[in-house]
């Protein structure tokens, strides 16, 4: 089965947590994630910025792992991260900001890359809310 | 085509849990996981309207939220891990998750 | 053939970007020629109530991305007659050509998309 998986929650929701172990388990089950779509405040769950207590559990760096091991195609929406401050080294440059908190895997991509992946998929899956 | 409609949101303060039985139709079914697993407290009108649903309508939740919040869970709920949510996601044409 | 795709709208114009964002995923899909339905459900209603104010708020009109919609390619239009009678708007005329759907009708309608968003 091909998946596509959209998250809308940041990282400290449980649901960006479910979202992730369930990706994982449909990778380990031999399925297919034709891509990883992140919109509204889910960008913050790819930002290379957040810093966690080390007994605590991480959960941006765990999908930077995951879409890394997988190579999947992880896509965070532009117009909904840069609204969040979630900006690429290109983004920043635009926009004249110091800093900048997306790195790789992600790419910062338009809501026809949402769109794109539905075409693609046999499912979409949404995860958001707490 | 049958719909598995998924909630996370504490069906405490929110209308989110009777919006959704109301829509369901006999194809369907309801997972609860995160805050949504509170509709399976005991003695509550959340969890007779689940006790009610018409038969047809299979109900499920994800087990590590049931087991976290140490509910006692009704004889018709099925409990599943996160290998039987993505097989439930094969099974039904398709999955909607009230954000 | 296309997937089609129903986009569910639960939220009111003032809780923050979610009805905005919601909006551009179906105008997103329009532009794209692809089959888009959007239904406005529960608080998502109050995005069709009339004469809002957003300037006293500083926000932006969502009802013009709303007109937007039909130019867009995005037609098929519902709304819930029982979530308008809950919140006292079903006496109004509606400001787009949305279809007014009972429970029932509201279950065959979501039964009938490939696959389906709510926000």
């Amino acid at each position: 089965m091909k998946f596509a998986i959209a998250l809308f929650s940041p990282p400290h929701a449980p649901s960006s947590r479910r979202a992730l172990r369930f990706a994982q388990a449909a990778i380990a089950g031999g399925h297919e994630i034709v891509r990883l779509f992140f919109y509204q405040d889910a960008v913050h769950s790819a930002s290379g910025y957040v810093v966690n207590a080390q007994d605590e559990l991480d959960v941006p760096r765990e999908w930077r792992e995951f879409v890394q091991t997988h190579q999947l195609d992880g896509v965070v929406c532009i117009a909904a991260a840069l609204r969040r401050g979630v900006l690429n080294t290109e983004e920043a440059e635009r926009y004249a900001r110091t800093a900048a908190n997306l790195q790789g895997p992600w790419e910062l991509s338009g809501l026809g890359q949402l769109h794109e992946a539905v075409q693609m998929a046999d499912r979409l899956i949404c995860f958001g809310g707490p | 085509m049958s719909t598995l409609h998924v909630l996370s949101h504490s069906p405490f303060g929110d209308n989110r849990l009777s919006s959704c039985l109301r829509l369901l139709s006999s194809r369907d079914a309801l997972l609860l996981c995160g805050d949504a697993v509170y509709a399976l407290q005991a003695g509550t009108a959340q969890r007779q309207a689940l006790e009610l649903m018409p038969e047809v309508i299979s109900l499920y939740a994800l087990d590590e939220d049931v087991q976290a919040r140490h509910l006692t869970p009704p004889e018709r709920l099925n409990l599943i891990d996160y290998p039987g949510f993505v097989a439930l996601s094969c099974q039904y044409d398709k999955v909607n998750t009230w954000l | 053939m296309s997937q089609s795709l129903l986009i569910i709208s639960r939220q009111s114009p003032w809780s923050g970007p979610s009805a905005r964002e919601a909006l551009d995923i179906a105008l997103a899909g329009g532009a794209f020629d692809l089959p888009i339905g959007l239904l406005f459900l529960d608080d998502g209603v109050f995005q069709l109530s009339h004469a809002q104010q957003p300037v006293q708020l500083q926000q932006k009109d969502l009802s013009a991305n709303l007109k937007a919609l039909p130019m867009f390619g995005v037609e098929a239009l519902y709304v819930s007659a029982r979530s308008l009678e809950e919140r006292g708007l079903h006496e109004q005329p509606l400001p787009l050509a949305a279809e007014c759907l009972d429970d029932t009708q509201l279950s065959a309608l979501i039964d009938r998309y490939d696959q389906v968003i709510t926000l």
